[in-house]
């Protein structure tokens, strides 16, 4: 699939401190692409400097195959900063008509009620932006990113700070948006990414340590077969040693039950014979589950702190 | 587009009480001042003999000193009114819809200079009251009104530019209005380096580079290429160093 934004090889450094040290990633066209990392690793730097507000250091950025410097990316472009730059003292719907005034749009007055009506901004579009909520200001944040149209998207820890109600919006509204546009999305939340991303970019200390679709990041983390068995509370595991080679944690014991996670270095499907082994041993198997690494354990054996 | 950030940007002085009070404070202290001016000048007028009365110019006693008055007023009203046009903005991060609209730095500095002028205008306006008050206790000397007028709004321009650029160094409004307070008392303060008897060429700079000797001309309606060529220079200079500022916040 067409990748509509490149990073390649981009770094940002600040007097004494390397911000992003030699970030490459690439977003495909159509999809919404998770950007994720500790707070602090570097996602709003780099997303900055994808959107133009910020110089890189080095490295380059392609946008829609051509170096973002070279083409006027201000109407490509859609952001919501963490920040959104909102005023205050104006109405949501003069702010979002006087963005889409910047941004020298057409047909303004349809283009802003159209923004408003999508982001259900109604109710407060003659309301002052300083008296709204937090949920509303950041629907007029994003009001500001989309009123002109642009094809990429990018959102900067949209949920972050946001009541429950006004996350799961969000999240369906993103969802939604994304059957029209290419959205980069950041987050330190990973069921969030997971939920909603078809491919991701993980960043610690500034550097990207994986990149792709969250299928085959979750493929590279996989170090064999991962089970979970549960056996009756003082019933201990058979010998597992025809199997090949073995790791066995106990997890829990709760409810009669002993559950293990055991992870074999051979990678072959072995629940069929697993159980009629425990069967010929006379052991109950109560539990047995094929696991897939989940993003959370990439996540945290990948930044933790060396 | 520059309308656009400058119409926003009226809005937002007159939304909030700030522009009220700033033009309401300038509207009384420069009236109560030409009051006293007024009544010095008729006071002095009667307490000296018919024929010596011609001597004492109301041009000189009123006009002038007036004018004179509400330039000192301006260092402290226009460093107030430019202080929040950048910091504030740095301040909330609000800069970016600009950035990611695309519009150029030069274009947003001069739409908050005219901005800010437009408010001064509205301010300066309302000593439009005094010549009618002049007019009517039956005095007609109004020679160099026009250039009054002219100096106080180029003086504004000038302080403006100074104001908005100290305004893009900081995100502390308070900060921003000292330093411009700073930067106009230092523009007077060059003038009296023109006092230097010891070196001809020095005093000479100094008289060009100070605001007050261009102020002094332009008000009595004294204007030359040259002032009009330092305003510009001045304005130009400061909104310059604007751009580049603003430009800098990509370290």
């Amino acid at each position: 699939m067409d990748k509509i934004l490149v990073v390649d090889s981009v770094s940002k450094e600040y007097p004494g401190r390397m911000a992003v040290k030699n970030a490459s990633f690439a977003v495909t066209a159509g999809s919404i692409h998770g950007f994720l990392g500790p707070n602090g690793a570097g996602k709003s730097t780099t997303m900055k400097m994808i959107a133009g507000l910020l110089p890189v250091s080095s490295g380059q950025i392609e946008l829609f195959g051509k170096p973002i410097e070279k083409q006027k990316i201000s109407e490509l472009i859609g952001m919501l900063p963490e920040n959104p730059p909102l005023y205050f003292d104006m109405t949501v719907r003069n702010y979002i008509e006087y963005v889409a005034r910047l941004h020298q749009q057409k047909d303004i007055k349809n283009r802003v009620e159209k923004i408003i009506a999508d982001l259900s901004l109604e109710d407060v579009a003659d309301r002052l932006i300083g008296n709204l909520s937090k949920g509303y200001k950041q629907r007029v944040g994003l009001a500001q990113a989309l009123v002109y149209d642009a094809p990429f998207i990018i959102l900067d820890e949209p949920t972050n700070g946001l009541d429950p109600q006004s996350v799961v919006e969000l999240r369906e509204f993103i969802k939604k948006l994304a059957e029209q546009k290419t959205i980069l999305f950041s987050s330190h939340i990973l069921s969030e990414v997971e939920q909603l991303c078809d491919e991701i970019t993980i960043i610690h200390q500034g550097e990207v340590k994986a990149s792709g679709p969250i299928k085959e990041i979750q493929k590279m983390f996989k170090q064999g077969l991962v089970l979970t068995v549960g056996v009756p509370s003082g019933q201990k595991l058979p010998d597992l040693s025809p199997f090949g080679e073995v790791q066995t944690e106990l997890l829990s014991q709760n409810a009669g039950e002993d559950i293990y996670q055991l992870i074999f270095s051979n990678e072959k499907d072995i629940r069929g014979e697993l159980g009629r082994y425990f069967y010929s041993k006379g052991i109950d198997l109560l539990t047995l589950s094929l696991d897939s690494p989940e993003l959370e354990d990439i996540f945290l054996q990948m930044t933790e702190k060396p | 587009m520059i309308f656009t950030i400058w119409k926003k940007e009226v809005e937002s002085y007159f939304s909030s009480p700030l522009a009220y009070v700033i033009i309401g404070l300038f509207s009384l202290i420069s009236g109560v001042i030409f009051f006293n001016l007024l009544v010095t000048y008729s006071d002095g007028i009667l307490a000296i003999p018919a024929h010596m009365a011609q001597e004492i110019s109301f041009v000189d006693e009123v006009v002038v000193r007036l004018f004179a008055n509400i330039n000192f007023l301006f260092l402290f009203f226009i460093p107030l009114i430019t202080m929040k046009s950048f910091s504030e903005e740095k301040k909330l991060q609000t800069l970016d819809v600009y950035w990611l609209g695309g519009v150029p730095e030069w274009k947003l500095i001069l739409a908050k200079n005219l901005a800010a002028f437009t408010l001064i205008f509205a301010m300066i306006l309302m000593t439009s009251v005094y010549p009618l008050v002049i007019w009517g206790v039956g005095i007609r000397d109004f020679s160099i009104l026009g250039a009054s007028y002219l100096s106080i709004l180029l003086n504004a321009a000038a302080y403006i530019s100074l104001g908005i650029f100290c305004s893009t160094l900081t995100h502390n409004q308070i900060v921003a209005a000292l330093l411009a307070i700073l930067g106009v008392m230092g523009m007077w303060m060059i003038t009296w380096g023109s006092h230097l008897h010891s070196n001809y060429l020095l005093a000479e700079i100094f008289a060009y580079v100070g605001i007050s000797s261009h102020f002094e001309r332009v008000l009595r309606g004294l204007i030359g290429t040259q002032d009009i060529i330092y305003y510009l220079s001045f304005i130009f200079m400061f909104n310059f160093m604007a751009v580049k500022s603003l430009g800098k916040r990509n370290w």
